[in-house]
C-alpha cells in the first residue's frame, strides 16, 4: 500500500477535566483534594486521506472533530494511536512539518488587529522563509482569487467579518501548505461570502493539489466541496464514504413532489395513495409523498398513468434532515 | 532557530504597540514609582552623613540606574504567557514553524523600545535635578553590560518557566506575583543589598532575585567589586543556566499536557 497523505491509526484523546461543585466549601475541598474526570473526546479513529482529496468532517458539536484536527495539526498530544501526515508525526512538531500544513479556525484570528493585513502577511513570509518572488506570486494569486486587493492596506479592525475571513485564508495559504485543515471556515458569514469562500477552496485545491480536511455545520459547504465525508459522533467514527451513500443508508426513501389538475381528481387521488405511500403534505392539487427507495420507480409510473399529473419531481430527502436524524439518534 | 521570523515578529509587535504608546508610558510610569519612593527615602536619610558608606548623591545614582535596569529587565510576558496557555491563545503560535518563545521575545524587545522612549528622558530630567554621584570607570561600565544582559535573561526565563506552570495549574500568575514581591525585597529595590541585615543579605546573595535587578546596579556603582563581583557573576550565570534548563523541561513536558482549549 502506498503512503497516504494523511494516515490515522487508532487515534484516541482523553481529556482530564478538573471537577468541582459550586460553592466556597467545595472550592476549598478541591484545593486540598482535586478530583478529575476523564472525558474521552476521540476514541480509536482510523482513516486515510490521499493527496489532493477534500474530505468533510461532520458530526454534532462536541463530537471530537476539532480535537482530531488539532492532533493532526500538532497542537495536541494524543492519548493513544498513531498518525502520519505528509510523512511526519504531527505532534513531534518538526519545523519541516509545520511548514507543510496550515489550519484555519473560523472563530480564531491570526491577523493583528491594529495593522493592515499586508504587514501581517509580510511577517508570515519571514516566518515561513518565503523568497520574495514566491511570496508576491502567491499573494497575487490569492488576492485575485478572493478579489480583495482593496483590503490589503486597511487596518484589520476596520474590516467586516467576511473580509477578515478572506485575510485569514490568505494568511493560512501564503506558504502553500500541502495539507490544509479548515475548522468551520464559514462560521457566521453571509450566504454570498460563504459561496465565494467555497469556490475559493475548490479552486485552491484544483490549482495546488492540496489535501484538505474541512469541518462545517453548514451542509452546503460539505455538499459542494466534499465528495467524501467522515462522520464522527461521541468521539467514534460512524461513517466514511460518499455523502450520497450516507443519505442512502440513512434515508431509504425518496420524496415525490406532485402537482395535479385539482378538478375532479380527489377520488382518483384517494385510490392512488396506497399503503406504501406516506402523504407528507396535501393541499389543492399539490402533494408531497414519501416512498421506499426501491418502490419509487413503480409508484411514480403508476401515479403518472392514473392521475392528471401537471408536474412530478423525485427528490432525496433534504440532507439537513438526514444529518439531524443521525445527530439525534447517534448511529448510522 | 528561526531568527528571520523572530526579527519580523519584533517589528510587527513594535508597529502594533506604537499605536498604544500612551498606555505603555503609563505602565512604565507605574513601575518607576516604587524605586522613586526609595530614592527619596534613602537620599533624605543620607542627607547629612553617609548611610553604610553610601552618600546622598550615590543613593540618587544607584536608584536612577536601578529604575533603568528594572525597566530593561522587567518581563511583562511572564504575565501573559500563562493566560495564552490557559485560554488556548497559544494555538496559533504553535502552528508556526518557530518556537513560541519568539513571540514572547518579540513583545519584550518591542516593549523595551517603547518604554525607553518614556523612561530615558524622565531619568535624565531627574538626574539633572537630583545631582547623582557616579564614579564609574571603564572597568565598571564594561562589567555592567554582561551583568545587565544576564539579569534580563535570568528574569525573563525565570518568570517564563513559572508561567509555564499554567500547563498544570490554571492560574500560575500567582507565582509570578510572588517572584515580583521577592524581587522587590531581595533585588535591591527596597534597599541596596549591601545595607540588608545579615541573614537577609545572605539570602539575597544566594537566591536568584538580586541577579535580576540589583547586581548590575551594584556593579556599575562600585558597591560590589573584586572577588565579590566574580562570585556574583558565577552565581548569576548559574541561575541563568538553571532558569533556561527549567524552561526547556517545563516546555517539553507541558506541551504534552496542553489541551488547546477553545476553537
Amino acid at each position: 500500500m502506498t503512503q497516504a497523505q494523511i494516515d490515522v491509526r487508532h487515534l484516541s484523546k482523553t481529556y482530564r477535566v478538573p471537577e468541582r461543585q459550586p460553592g466556597l466549601a467545595a472550592s476549598l475541598r478541591s484545593l486540598v483534594r482535586p478530583t478529575h474526570t476523564d472525558v474521552p473526546a476521540v476514541q480509536d479513529i482510523s482513516f486515510r486521506v490521499e493527496a489532493g482529496e477534500i474530505v468533510g468532517f461532520i458530526g454534532p458539536n462536541g463530537a471530537g472533530k476539532t480535537t482530531t484536527l488539532k492532533m493532526l495539526a500538532g497542537l495536541l498530544y494524543p492519548t493513544g494511536g498513531e498518525a502520519t501526515v505528509a510523512c511526519c508525526t504531527p505532534w513531534e512538531r518538526q519545523p519541516a512539518y509545520l511548514r507543510q500544513i496550515s489550519m484555519v479556525m473560523g472563530n480564531k484570528s491570526q491577523m493583528l488587529w491594529d495593522i493592515p493585513p499586508l504587514d501581517s502577511f509580510r511577517v508570515l513570509a519571514e516566518i515561513y522563509r518565503l523568497p520574495a518572488h514566491e511570496f508576491h506570486a502567491t499573494l497575487d494569486l490569492l488576492v485575485d482569487l478572493l478579489d480583495m486587493n482593496e483590503l490589503l492596506t486597511k487596518p484589520v479592525r476596520n474590516l467586516s467579518l467576511g473580509e477578515r475571513m478572506k485575510c485569514e485564508m490568505v494568511a493560512a495559504l501564503l506558504h502553500r501548505p500541502a495539507v490544509l485543515f479548515l475548522d468551520e471556515p464559514t462560521l457566521g458569514l453571509d450566504v454570498s461570502t460563504q459561496r465565494r469562500l467555497r469556490r475559493f477552496v475548490r479552486e485552491y485545491n484544483q490549482q495546488t493539489g492540496a489535501t484538505i480536511i474541512l469541518t462545517s455545520h453548514y451542509m452546503a459547504d460539505v455538499v459542494e466541496l466534499c465528495p467524501r465525508v467522515i462522520l464522527i459522533h461521541h468521539g467514534s467514527l460512524l461513517y466514511d464514504g460518499a455523502l450520497g451513500g450516507l443519505v442512502e443508508r440513512l434515508a431509504p426513501f425518496k420524496l415525490i413532489r406532485l402537482t395535479i389538475n385539482p378538478e375532479n381528481s380527489n377520488g382518483a387521488v384517494d385510490r392512488a395513495l396506497t399503503d406504501e405511500i406516506d402523504v407528507l403534505e396535501r393541499e389543492a392539487g399539490r402533494l408531497v409523498l414519501r416512498t421506499a427507495r426501491s418502490a419509487t420507480p413503480a409508484i411514480t409510473a403508476r401515479l403518472l398513468s392514473t392521475l392528471p399529473v401537471l408536474d412530478l419531481a423525485v427528490e432525496d430527502p433534504p440532507i439537513e434532515a438526514v444529518i439531524d436524524q443521525i445527530y439525534q439518534e447517534g448511529n448510522v | 532557530m528561526n531568527h528571520r521570523g523572530g526579527w519580523a515578529l519584533i517589528q510587527r509587535t513594535w508597529l502594533s504597540w506604537m499605536q498604544y504608546r500612551s498606555f505603555f508610558f503609563l505602565l512604565a510610569f507605574g513601575w518607576m514609582i516604587p524605586p522613586l519612593i526609595y530614592l527619596f527615602v534613602w537620599s533624605t536619610a543620607a542627607g547629612s552623613q553617609d548611610v553604610g558608606g553610601i552618600s546622598r548623591g550615590e543613593f540618587v545614582a544607584y536608584y536612577l540606574i536601578l529604575i533603568l535596569v528594572n525597566q530593561l529587565t522587567y518581563s511583562q510576558t511572564n504575565w501573559t504567557v500563562g493566560d495564552e496557555i490557559c485560554y488556548g491563545r497559544m494555538n496559533q503560535m504553535l502552528l508556526y514553524p518557530m518556537s513560541p518563545l519568539y513571540h514572547a521575545l518579540a513583545s519584550e524587545i518591542a516593549g523595551k523600545v517603547v518604554y525607553m522612549i518614556f523612561v530615558v528622558p524622565v531619568t535624565v530630567v531627574l538626574a539633572l535635578v537630583l545631582r547623582p554621584e557616579l564614579h564609574a570607570g571603564p572597568g565598571e561600565v564594561l562589567a555592567f553590560i554582561p551583568a545587565l544582559v544576564l539579569a534580563w535573561l535570568l528574569r525573563f526565563f525565570w518568570g517564563y518557566w513559572l508561567a509555564l506552570l499554567a500547563f498544570w495549574a490554571a492560574r500560575s500568575d500567582a507565582l509570578v506575583a510572588v517572584q515580583d514581591a521577592l524581587v522587590f525585597l531581595l533585588a535591591g529595590q527596597i534597599a541596596p543589598v549591601a545595607l540588608l541585615p545579615g541573614a537577609l543579605q545572605d539570602l539575597a546573595i544566594a537566591l536568584p532575585f538580586r541577579y535580576m535587578v540589583g547586581f548590575p546596579v551594584e556593579v556599575i556603582t562600585g558597591q560590589v567589586s573584586g572577588s565579590a563581583m566574580i562570585t556574583g557573576f558565577v552565581i548569576q550565570i548559574g541561575w541563568t543556566v538553571a532558569a533556561m534548563l527549567l524552561y526547556r523541561v517545563m516546555w517539553q513536558r507541558g506541551l504534552r499536557r496542553y489541551t488547546a482549549i477553545g476553537g
